[in-house]
């Protein structure tokens, strides 16, 4: 008799467990499942809801501003940068890189893109910030002037976005040299903006093209 | 002298004393040869010298008779007196031949005495013939004269000579009578010499032998005498110097010596027990004083377990009304526990199935498993895509700017795309989020269940072990439901000795009380022998060791 007692609460255990209200839910994560791709009527209503006040605000803010300007959003290091969008002629994942021997550090090494062979730049060594393992999130933002093209290394693209001019406000005072130089401005929302049109014609880049003729 | 000494004392008086006998004896044979010959002497005198005399004063009484007879013959006329002097004078001479005859015969070998009488016998018989033949037949005749004339005449001078021989024969007797007396006497004198002479000898050796065997037997033993007395007085260290002599004294000092060792050992060992006893008897003091406490104690204990014994007396009442029960009872139980081993037979298949069963559920799990995996593939497929999909935007974006106030609505569009792109990004990420759930839910259940098997795996273990357990339980039970009924019977038992309990606790209490007077009895006793013992050492330091 006394060995009956312990097996009595393992027996207790299961017939505690109220199967069919388990079967009830099981059948309701069913129909979810199945139900997924049909969103409801209220659903439905809700996201067009907020599509059209979406479109509705973005209207309004562009009616608003008098002079903008558009940017490619990016981030490097947890900082969120951007360079306007003028220069940039289009993003493309970081595929087959190929280093480079005696190049300086912030010379990546090339990639090949549709057949057109482009150096790539890591500005984070410009501006001294903590280096990223590369993986294949990261992305490249091909620049291109009408003297030549140029990729920059980045963590993650956050987007296109138009800035109004007057929210940019004039680089920090205590920035110097390289930083002030390739820097044009900051948004109130700490979006930083470089210039790429200085990057691209700065002679530290172009003594580096001059080094291998 | 030293064989005399290692002669046993029996030996010493034995010789002593037969020594003395041989003395005496020798005394004793020359009396009796003494006296023997004054016996001898005496007797010759009395037989010879005395009866030779007597024979002849007879003799001469008898011639006078014979001659008055004759006279009166010839003075009477008368015939008849005549031949009654006649008769009287022949009696006369029978007697005188008879008496003459012994004198010869006695006196044969005396040749003078023997003469003499030869001679007066002659002369006798001339003197008897004459009468016979010529007096008395002239009386007869009448012849009274002639008669008378030979009688005064012839007849008259032969009776002077008988008469003269006669007294002569007596005076040579009565001589010869006192020689033989004298030596008689000589005789007995050297009798009484040598009487004393030996009685002299026999006196000398005799003090001699006094003297002697008072130094040999008497002085040692004095000597021991006095040692006993320092014996006696408790003096125990007296020596006594040793003896070879092997005869009883010898032995007597080597014992006494033997004796002393040994009375010095034991006196000894009497101290030291007198000592032992003295504190042992302390101890059995003070432990009989404790005893007697003791018993008092035990006397109150007993008698509280009287009271107990009452008491379990009636429990043993009850325990045997309790008992019936509990034999009922365990009746019912070997019965219960018969259908417990069947539900445990039941209880184990049961287990089985729940086993194949858990094996299935962990198949479905497995496979629910692989399927996740399969999502989650499917995932990194829509996540890619999503990726693409907004560089694509952030691209047709770019374009649309370049194309300038012409792209705007490009550019809405393209914003559109990136926003839907970054939505089923974080679609994908929930999804992940919750696939990941699901694989951490599906492990936890993969675990509960390989728990669950091994639970049941247990289970079943347990369920056999539950069994055995039972069926033991069973046969236990049946035991204990027989022994149950044999505790009954003893129950019973118990209560009959129960009840010789009380009765013997009471003889115990009586008992106890007799101890306790016992106890103080033998506590007096103890008492006693412990003034026993200090008085026995007191009496014990008295010997000198």
């Amino acid at each position: 008799m006394n060995l009956e007692g312990p097996e009595s609460p393992k027996r207790n255990i299961p017939m505690s467990i109220d199967w069919r209200q388990i079967e009830r839910r099981l059948e309701e994560a069913q129909v979810a499942i199945e139900h997924a791709w049909e969103p409801t009527a209220e659903e439905t209503k809700r996201i067009l809801r907020e599509r059209a006040k979406g479109l509705a605000r973005e209207h309004g803010q562009t009616e608003l501003a008098d002079e903008r300007i558009e940017v490619v959003e990016f981030i490097l290091s947890s900082e969120r940068y951007a360079i306007e969008s003028r220069t940039v002629r289009e993003v493309y994942p970081l595929e087959n890189l190929a280093q480079l021997p005696c190049t300086p550090a912030f010379v990546l090494g090339i990639i090949n893109l549709r057949g057109e062979i482009l150096s790539v730049i890591d500005i984070k060594k410009f501006f001294d910030l903590p280096e990223n393992e590369l993986t294949n999130l990261n992305k490249v933002i091909v620049l291109q002037s009408e003297k030549m093209v140029l990729g920059i290394l980045t963590d993650a693209i956050g987007g296109v976005r138009s800035i109004p001019l007057a929210d940019i406000q004039p680089s920090l005072p205590t920035l110097t040299g390289i930083r002030e130089e390739f820097l044009k401005g900051i948004t109130s929302d700490r979006t930083i903006i470089l210039d790429a049109d200085k990057l691209m014609v700065d002679k530290k880049i172009i003594v580096e093209e001059q080094v291998p003729e | 002298m030293n064989w005399f000494l290692n002669l046993s004392t029996r030996g010493k008086l034995f010789v002593g004393y037969g020594a003395k006998l041989v003395f005496m004896t020798a005394i004793m044979i020359t009396a009796y040869l003494g006296i023997s010959a004054i016996q001898e002497s005496q007797q010759n005198l009395y037989r010879r010298e005395f009866a030779d005399a007597l024979d002849l004063m007879k003799l001469r009484v008898h011639d006078n008779g014979t001659r008055t007879a004759v006279l009166a013959m010839i003075v009477t006329t008368k015939r008849a007196e005549q031949e009654t002097w006649h008769q009287d004078i022949q009696q006369r001479g029978k007697e005188i031949g008879e008496i003459m005859r012994r004198l010869l015969e006695r006196n044969h070998g005396n040749q003078h005495l023997a003469g003499r009488l030869e001679e007066l016998s002659a002369i006798r018989d001339t003197f008897s013939q004459t009468r016979d033949n010529q007096v008395i037949p002239l009386i007869y005749a009448g012849k009274l004269e002639q008669a008378k004339s030979l009688v005064m005449g012839t007849q008259y001078e032969r009776y002077k000579q008988v008469r003269a021989i006669a007294r002569e024969l007596g005076d040579e007797v009565e001589e010869q009578a006192r020689l033989s007396v004298a030596d008689s006497e000589r005789k007995s004198l050297q009798v009484v010499y040598a009487i004393a002479i030996v009685g002299l000898v026999f006196t000398l050796f005799g003090l001699a032998m006094v003297v002697f065997l008072s130094r040999v037997i008497a002085t040692p033993l004095r000597a021991l005498s006095n040692t006993t007395e320092r014996l006696a007085l408790g003096d125990l260290t007296v020596n006594i110097p040793p003896d070879n002599r092997t005869d009883e004294v010898g032995s007597l000092i080597r014992t006494f010596r033997t004796m002393i060792e040994k009375l010095r050992k034991t006196t000894l060992e009497i101290n030291e027990g007198a000592g032992v006893l003295a504190s042992a008897s302390a101890e059995i003091l003070a432990t009989t004083t404790q005893v007697a406490s003791g018993a008092a104690e035990t006397s109150s204990a007993v008698s509280q377990t009287t009271v107990t014994v009452e008491e379990v007396k009636q429990t043993a009442q009850l325990a045997s009304q309790k008992i019936k029960s509990v034999a009922d009872s365990a009746q019912k139980v070997a019965q219960v526990s018969k259908a417990g081993c069947k539900s445990v037979e039941e209880a184990i298949e049961g287990m089985q199935r729940i086993q194949d069963q858990m094996e299935t559920i962990a198949e479905s799990i497995m496979r629910l498993s692989e399927q996740g995996q399969a999502i989650s593939e499917i995932f990194a497929t829509v996540n890619d895509l999503a990726e693409q999909s907004n560089l694509l935007a952030v691209n047709a974006a770019i374009e649309a700017t370049k194309a300038g106030e012409q792209g705007k609505g490009f550019s809405v569009v393209a914003h559109e795309i990136k926003s839907l792109a970054e939505q089923s990004k974080q679609a994908t990420a929930q999804v992940r989020a919750i696939l990941g759930d699901i694989q951490k839910a599906t492990s936890a259940a993969m675990m509960a269940t390989e728990q669950g098997t091994k639970a049941v795996e247990a289970g079943v273990k347990q369920s056999d072990q539950a069994g055995d357990s039972i069926r033991l339980l069973a046969d236990s039970v049946n035991e204990a439901a027989q022994a149950a009924t044999q505790i009954a019977v003893s129950s019973h038992q118990q209560m009959v000795g129960m009840d010789q309990v009380a009765l013997a606790m009471q003889n115990i209490k009586q008992a106890s009380l007799q101890n306790v007077a016992g106890t103080q009895q033998a506590e007096s006793a103890a008492q006693n022998l412990h003034e026993l013992g200090k008085k026995l050492k007191q009496l014990a330091s008295q010997y000198k060791v």
